[in-house]
């Protein structure tokens, strides 16, 4: 009896992954469509990186430490959480209100697959893609502005582990700002309302370290800071990796949180959906 | 004779210009009640856009309160004069924004051939590719760019009659430099099809003046003084203002902004002659 149910079953778990591959296959394809909003993200990438680098040095012109931190350490994190900000990209707003304009919405609800997990998988081939192309930064910051990598294996497993769970989560994070799109119809200023406090929030522009206390605690309590701050500082050393069975944790937790929240609320928000032109 | 032939010439042609430029008024004025009705009617997206803008910049403002906060000065700066720099170049932007937006939409119209409707309609094509959109982003940056100008400035104490007219012009130039340099790029799409990536490469270093120039390395300063001029939007004036000693550097933003758009406006009718439609 066993032996006729299992291949049957693993036979439908093969097609299953099979489909989810599939879709994040398609992803890559993208990488050698260089469009002009990936010239002009990278652009912004880099000369954003050269701003902030000389801003700091500046900061640090007239003083040795701010908030107990040396500025070697300070530039290292701002380098790492330039290069690792496609952790906490935004996708979700465009591609909802992008389908629900041109009616694909519909033909994406009766697909044999889940909607989110098909998009998680895509998400996760989209950040190999977005890394990949951040290479330019990468050799920036090392070659030009002397970043030094971690050697420990340990600290890039710990890194590795942390950045997968801070991009699901993130992803849970992005799934809910994508259904804001079915009541507001409206996707730009949406993504630049949470564009400007993904920024701050996780930690992109300033080390979490040195804002005021009650910023910082304000800011550890939001899922933001879980995507990017969290992993990037124990690359960075910020935190040391004494740290990282707490932090792992804590990021797991807020993982099922959001996985759950999210679930319901696009439940809730699909019934507000209107297809146009479907 | 022909001197009065002449001078009659003359006046029909100053009379001719001076109606052509009142139908171009009324015209603006009719796109512009165009943009209000869409702004109505999406009235929340309109909102989100301008609300959009403040959280983008109070994360860059929090950043520059928490960092500025700890330490005496930015490379002798203080606080308040940081933000009148931050102010003045989100200012200039604004305008820009406001009132050009559009020219980053050249690239795309003329590769997938639409941008031959401005060609057949009897105005300016220019005119009319401007005119086409008020960008809500825009009027948030000016919002806010106006109160960290009105806010700095009176904490600093530097507004004189005199130097809110320097201010005022300081601003209109900023915000020609911004639309010229925007003008040159995006005119480069007659040549290029897409200008999308070019116009970027140029525009995004205007991150640069949102900071006291004197923090970078002398290669990027003078970049931003005479290549890619976004420093006469923002550190060149604030310093005068500031009474800092910079010159005749304290006078050349609207010779600048002059340069440029007379070169961009150039640029521009030798693309738009080339052009021949892709689609």
């Amino acid at each position: 009896m066993t032996s006729i149910v299992r291949p049957a079953m693993g036979r439908r778990l093969a097609r299953r992954a099979g489909a989810y591959a599939a879709l994040a296959a398609m992803v890559p394809k993208t990488l050698f469509v260089y469009n002009w909003s990936v010239w002009a993200q990278l652009i912004q990438n880099v000369v954003s990186l050269v701003v902030y680098v000389y801003f700091w040095r500046a900061v640090y012109a007239g003083t040795p430490t701010i908030a107990g931190i040396d500025l070697q350490t300070t530039l290292t994190y701002i380098l790492m959480a330039r290069i690792f900000r496609p952790l906490a990209n935004i996708d979700l707003i465009f591609e909802f209100g992008w389908r629900l304009r041109d009616g694909g919405f519909a033909m994406l609800l009766v697909r044999p697959v889940d909607l989110q997990l098909g998009y998680y998988v895509q998400g996760l081939a989209n950040l190999g893609v977005a890394l990949v192309r951040q290479l330019p930064v990468v050799l920036l910051a090392t070659l030009v502005f002397g970043l030094r990598w971690p050697s420990d294996p340990l600290v890039w497993a710990v890194f590795i582990l942390s950045a997968l769970l801070g991009r699901s989560l993130f992803f849970c994070v992005d799934w809910i700002l994508g259904t804001l799109t079915f009541y507001t119809t409206e996707t730009w200023g949406l993504r630049e309302l949470f564009q400007g406090l993904t920024n701050f929030l996780t930690g992109g522009l300033v080390p979490l370290d040195l804002m005021p206390g009650w910023l910082r605690l304000m800011a550890l309590a939001t899922p933001f800071a879980q995507a990017v701050y969290v992993p990037v500082a124990l690359l960075s050393g910020l935190a040391p990796l004494a740290d990282a069975p707490r932090l792992l944790v804590g990021q797991l937790l807020w993982l099922l949180g959001l996985a759950g929240v999210s679930r319901l609320f696009f439940g809730r928000a699909i019934r507000h959906v209107t297809v146009q032109g479907g | 004779m022909p001197k009065a032939q002449h001078t009659i010439e003359k006046h029909h042609a100053s009379e001719r210009s001076t109606l052509q430029m009142l139908r171009y008024l009324r015209l603006y004025r009719y796109f512009l009640e165009q943009q209000f009705k869409i702004a109505v009617e999406y009235r929340s997206n309109f909102i989100i856009g301008a609300v959009g803008a403040l959280f983008v910049n109070g994360a860059s403002l929090l950043t520059l309160g928490v960092v500025m906060g700890q330490i005496p000065s930015l490379n002798g700066w203080t606080l308040e004069e940081v933000l009148l720099i931050y102010g003045l170049v989100l200012l200039s932007r604004s305008l820009s924004q406001m009132f050009t937006e559009n020219l980053w939409q050249v690239g795309g119209y003329v590769q997938e051939g639409s941008f031959d409707r401005f060609l057949v309609r009897p105005i300016n094509p220019l005119f009319q590719l401007l005119a086409e959109r008020l960008d809500s982003a825009g009027v948030g940056n000016f919002v806010i760019g106006l109160v960290l100008v009105l806010s700095a400035g009176r904490a600093l104490d530097i507004f004189s009659p005199f130097n809110v007219v320097y201010l005022t012009a300081a601003v209109l130039s900023g915000g020609t430099i911004f639309f010229a340099l925007n003008l040159i790029t995006s005119a480069s799409a007659f040549w290029i099809i897409d200008s999308t990536a070019v116009s970027a490469a140029v525009f995004e270093n205007f991150r640069f003046a949102h900071y006291p120039l004197s923090i970078y390395p002398r290669a990027i300063n003078w970049m931003l003084t005479w290549v890619i001029p976004y420093g006469f939007a923002s550190y060149y004036p604030a310093s005068f203002l500031l009474g800092r000693d910079i010159g005749p550097m304290a006078w050349l933003s609207p010779l600048v902004a002059g340069v440029l758009v007379v070169l961009g406006y150039r640029l521009w009718g030798v693309g738009l002659r080339r052009y021949a439609g892709t689609g």
